[in-house]
């Protein structure tokens, strides 16, 4: 454990997604205090303005939005959209920080069930063997058979729209992979000498799995988490961004990019004016993927020496 | 020139050297011999002591981070480890052949075994790939694999352990190289095909006049086939002379170590002898002679000072400084009957 | 390996069922009226509720599970898949017209997977230092972190928002006349590059190319660069393997020991990936159409999820999902053939 933690700092990369992970962590954590919500729902991107082109950074809240907030007796703590505005109006600097929030809860509770759901039928399925390993992996097969993203498609179109929706689709969609790699794990971890060793000495059964199988087996599923929480967050941006995911003005990276197909062109004359609708949402995302990715990427060639029963 | 043969290959003072990450490893630092025309040399150590590495540097087959660092290894008169690439890729399997330990993870997967015994004549030689696997199925035959001409065609996988080493045997031997080096290629088989191995081997060299370097930890194999015996320990030859020397006259504690852990039958025994310790780390070697901290006649001139490879007498070579204790200690009669 | 190909032919309709099961219990999520809206074309009818019970039962969208799958199956079987919001046209016809659109991306993408994933691979593997490794690696770990949207809108916004090389959509206006309303062009393919070859007419090959270039590299993107360090890596891998210094050992030149013995075995495992990294294109292609407005399957398959046009999604992923069970199946097979060592069990 040590030694992993010690590698895991040592690396260049990886250490560069530990820092970038950690600030998107504070962010996470200060989102009320960096930008403060104007409603009581502080998911809901606040907006500057009616207009529906993007306005640019440094835009300041138009009045008529103004007077709507006199009238309901909020405080106006903040009134500038210091990244400009997406379409309609919304924040895109409170989209983003906001968005922190919404990036976490996406990719840590998606990961965490799939994970769950299949690591309890890839031990099932390994454990009994026989019949019922055949049945499981059959479904598993089936599930496989989609494309992960049409999929989530069909189910969020069928549920609705709604960033829950969305995830009851990836969690739905994204569980065999952890199914299969723990089956695999199981089957060859009871091959081991050590298992059968441990059987011999007349270790009873269960200390065997707590002490032998389950370490050798839930190491590489922790790394396969860590890398699927960075595409578990791509995939709810691109449903998002397809709009079949979060809906318009909710705090959500993909849910920000949608809109700004249409104007990535920009005006006549002006080319890419309004890069600050891509581009903002666009680099948070990219970045908070590429921390998981750069962490798990470390954590599995940790792993793998340990694979190839080197050291 | 020794008994009117000629000398066909000198290794002198060759040194190969890791550059690794954690350290230089030596795991070649000092090995000297020479192999004589028509005759097999053993080349006897334990694991790790560098048989295998000198083997790969003699044909300059290193993988990074491996190197060779000094020495010279004259073959035919000619020093290959100045040879150009070019150079070497001819002599390679052409004049100088080399078997492998493990012959499931030496032969290509997916490659028949035709193919694979075929490719160095059709390397070596003007000949179509017709003409060469046709030859391919005569070798087969030669180092007794029925049915041949089915096997040719057969992957690795299809044959079993020992036939495996035989189709290693046709592909080592395919352009009939005038020196043959075996890395302990009788080591993953089982001890009945061992022999037959070992009698394939020796009667394909003897055809020509060939010369075999064997490699081995095996002290019985030794005694059956080798001429001349080189004893290595830690990268670096220790001892070097004919069998008849080794065996009866041995003048390295080390050599001496080996050949009394032999278990005997006719000697009632109440314990096997062992030497004490283990193989020291290449990361981590001693000062002084490597030996030393397992060698019972060891005084303080051996932990500082590194002996050097002395010629006590014609074709007899010693690394130790404490020689005339050893020669005492075979005196006192523990070798009879060896 | 016969009961290996025969196994898995077996197992074929078995996952066809499961697949077509679970989406059509996915589509009875929804209520019978919802259901029965998919297969008209008139929404005035939905109004009449008599109307409505009747269809529905005609339909069998209220009929016990089983029952209601069989005769659900047996309509997609016909071709009938409902009728298509989005496109205005039922579903099936939808999906002949678009398909050739999607069919000629997917297949010109494949040349930069290929290419670049396999080729440059085995080119950087031999030429094996630090310095390449980690630029490779960090390529690799950037394309899997960028998602397709983003990168595409990031080409689409430098190459046609900035310098206005390659426009959105599949052919200018002035082919569009030519190609689908000229009386000069026959479409033999639907392929419009290939169409445009045989009528010998090369500006449209042109146009159509300059508007496939850049869906192609937003598309193959995360497929090459993950390919890319797969390949490396198996190569490097090969290169240390013992048979490679038995190779040497014969003395045979360094090319014939990279390409035939190493490659011949590191390209093992990389041609199973190869292939699912191409069928897994297959998703991307929802995005990428997107993102150009290229007129594909995808593209329709998207807006119609945005208008809840549920016959059109789930004709999609019935469509999309048969493609990849037939593709797995290839790929297995292929394995299969290329290793001998599965090939002769």
């Amino acid at each position: 454990m040590n030694r992993t933690i010690r590698k895991l700092f040592s690396n260049t990369s990886s250490l560069v997604g530990i820092v970038l992970l950690f600030i998107f962590i504070i962010i996470a954590v200060f989102a009320p205090v960096i930008a403060p919500p104007l409603s009581d729902d502080p998911y809901q991107i606040p907006r500057m303005s009616w207009d529906i082109p993007p306005q640019p950074p440094g835009f300041l809240m138009s009045d008529n939005i103004r007077d709507i907030y006199v009238v309901m007796g909020t405080e106006i703590k903040w009134d500038k959209a210091i990244c400009g505005t997406a379409e309609g109006g919304y924040d895109i600097f409170y989209g983003l920080i906001w968005g922190t929030r919404t990036a976490f809860r996406i990719g840590l509770i998606t990961v965490a069930f799939a994970a769950l759901i299949g690591v309890f039928i890839g031990s099932i399925s390994a454990y009994f063997g026989g019949w019922i390993d055949e049945i499981l992996m059959r479904i598993t097969d089936i599930f496989l058979s989609f494309p992960f993203l049409v999929a989530a498609m069909v189910l969020t179109t069928i549920l609705g729209r709604g960033l829950d929706k969305v995830m009851i689709a990836l969690i739905t969609f994204g569980w065999m992979g952890y199914a299969r790699l723990i089956r695999g794990s199981i089957l060859l971890a009871k091959e081991e000498i050590y298992v059968m060793a441990a059987k011999a000495l007349g270790v009873k059964d269960v200390k065997i799995i707590w002490k032998h199988l389950l370490p050798n087996t839930i190491f590489p599923v922790m790394v396969q988490a860590t890398m699927n929480i960075g595409s578990m967050v791509i995939t709810a941006a691109a449903l998002s961004f397809l709009g079949v995911g979060a809906p318009v003005g909710y705090a959500d990276w993909g849910q920000m990019v949608s809109f700004a197909r249409n104007w990535i062109i920009g005006s006549p004359g002006h080319a890419g004016q309004y890069w600050y609708t891509v581009f903002y949402p666009g680099i948070f995302i990219v970045l908070f993927v590429l921390a998981w990715n750069l962490v798990g990427d470390t954590l599995r060639d940790i792993l793998d020496p340990r694979l190839r029963g080197e050291l | 020139m020794i008994n009117d043969r000629k000398l066909l290959l000198a290794v002198k003072d060759l040194k190969t050297y890791f550059f690794t990450e954690d350290g230089v490893v030596k795991a070649v630092d000092g090995v000297d011999f020479e192999v004589y025309q028509g005759e097999t040399l053993g080349i006897v150590g334990e694991s790790g002591c560098g048989k295998s590495v000198t083997a790969f540097s003699i044909l300059r087959l290193l993988d990074y981070p491996g190197k060779t660092v000094g020495g010279e290894v004259i073959f035919k008169g000619e020093n290959l480890l100045k040879k150009t690439e070019d150079e070497m890729r001819g002599i390679r399997g052409k004049e100088i052949a080399i078997i492998f330990q493990e012959p499931m993870t030496a032969l290509n997967p997916v490659l028949t075994i035709g193919f694979q015994i075929a490719e160095a004549l059709m390397m070596h030689f003007e000949i179509s790939k017709k003409e060469a696997l046709k030859k391919s199925v005569e070798l087969l035959k030669k180092v007794g694999i029925p049915i041949p001409e089915q096997r040719v065609n057969e992957y690795p996988h299809q044959l079993s352990g020992g036939m495996r080493q035989r189709a290693m045997i046709a592909m080592a031997m395919s352009c009939d190289p005038i020196l043959l080096i075996a890395d302990e290629p009788t080591t993953a088989l089982d001890v009945t095909i061992q022999a037959q191995i070992l009698d394939l081997m020796m009667a394909l060299l003897r055809e020509f006049d060939g010369s075999l370097i064997m490699i081995t930890h095996d002290l019985g194999v030794i005694a059956e086939i080798a001429d001349r015996i080189a004893i290595m320990y830690a990268g670096k030859v220790v001892e070097y002379a004919d069998k008849k020397t080794i065996f009866h006259h041995p003048l390295h504690p080390y050599t001496l170590g080996l050949l009394t852990s032999i278990p005997r039958l006719d000697v009632e025994m109440k314990r096997l002898n062992v030497i004490p310790g283990i193989v020291p780390n290449p990361l981590h070697f001693p000062s002084g002679c490597k030996f030393n901290p397992r060698c019972q006649f060891a005084t303080d001139r051996c932990k500082k000072e590194e002996p050097s490879l002395i010629k006590i007498e014609e074709g007899h070579l010693v690394r130790c400084w404490n020689v005339d204790k050893v020669v005492k200690e075979v005196k006192k009669g523990f070798l009879v009957g060896v | 390996m016969l009961s290996y190909i025969i196994r898995r032919l077996l197992l074929l309709p078995i996952i066809l069922f499961g697949v077509t099961f679970l989406l059509f219990c996915v589509f009875s999520l929804l209520s019978p009226t919802a259901r029965l809206a998919t297969y008209i074309t008139d929404a005035s009818t939905l109004r009449n509720p008599e109307m409505v019970q009747r269809l529905i039962t005609k339909h069998h969208l209220n009929d016990p599970f089983p029952l209601g799958y069989i005769h659900w199956i047996k309509k997609i079987l016909k071709g009938d898949m409902g009728w298509s919001q989005a496109a205005n046209q039922p579903v099936w016809e939808a999906i002949k017209q678009r398909f050739p659109a999607t069919l000629e991306l997917v297949l010109y993408s494949i040349i930069p997977v290929i290419l670049v994933g396999i080729w440059l691979g085995v080119i950087s593997a031999v030429h094996h230092n630090d310095m390449l490794d980690q630029t490779i690696r960090v390529t690799a770990i950037i394309g899997w972190s960028l998602p397709t949207f983003i990168f595409g809108l990031f080409v689409l916004f430098i190459f046609y928002g900035i310098l206005g090389w390659l426009p959105p959509g599949r052919l200018s206006f002035w082919s569009q006349d030519i190609v689908y309303t000229g009386t000069n062009f026959r479409s033999y393919t639907h392929l419009v590059t290939i169409d445009a070859l045989l009528n010998g007419n090369i500006p449209i090959f042109l146009d159509a190319l300059r508007h496939l270039i850049a869906p192609i590299i937003t598309l193959s993107y995360i497929s090459w660069a993950f390919l890319l360090r797969i390949t490396r890596s198996s190569m490097l891998d090969t290169l240390r393997k013992d048979y490679v210094r038995t190779a040497r050992s014969k003395g045979v030149d360094e090319h014939t020991v990279i390409h035939l013995h190493a490659q011949k075995n590191a390209m093992i495992p990389v041609v199973t990936i190869a292939g699912m990294q191409i069928i897994g294109m297959l998703g991307g292609v929802v995005i990428t159409e997107t993102v150009f407005t290229y007129p594909g399957v995808g593209y329709w398959a998207a807006s119609a999820a945005q208008q809840l046009d549920y016959s059109s999604v789930i004709g999609f992923a019935v469509l999309f999902a048969t493609f990849m069970i037939v593709g797995n199946l290839i790929v297995d097979v292929s394995y299969a053939l290329i290793d001998p060592r599965v090939r002769l069990e």
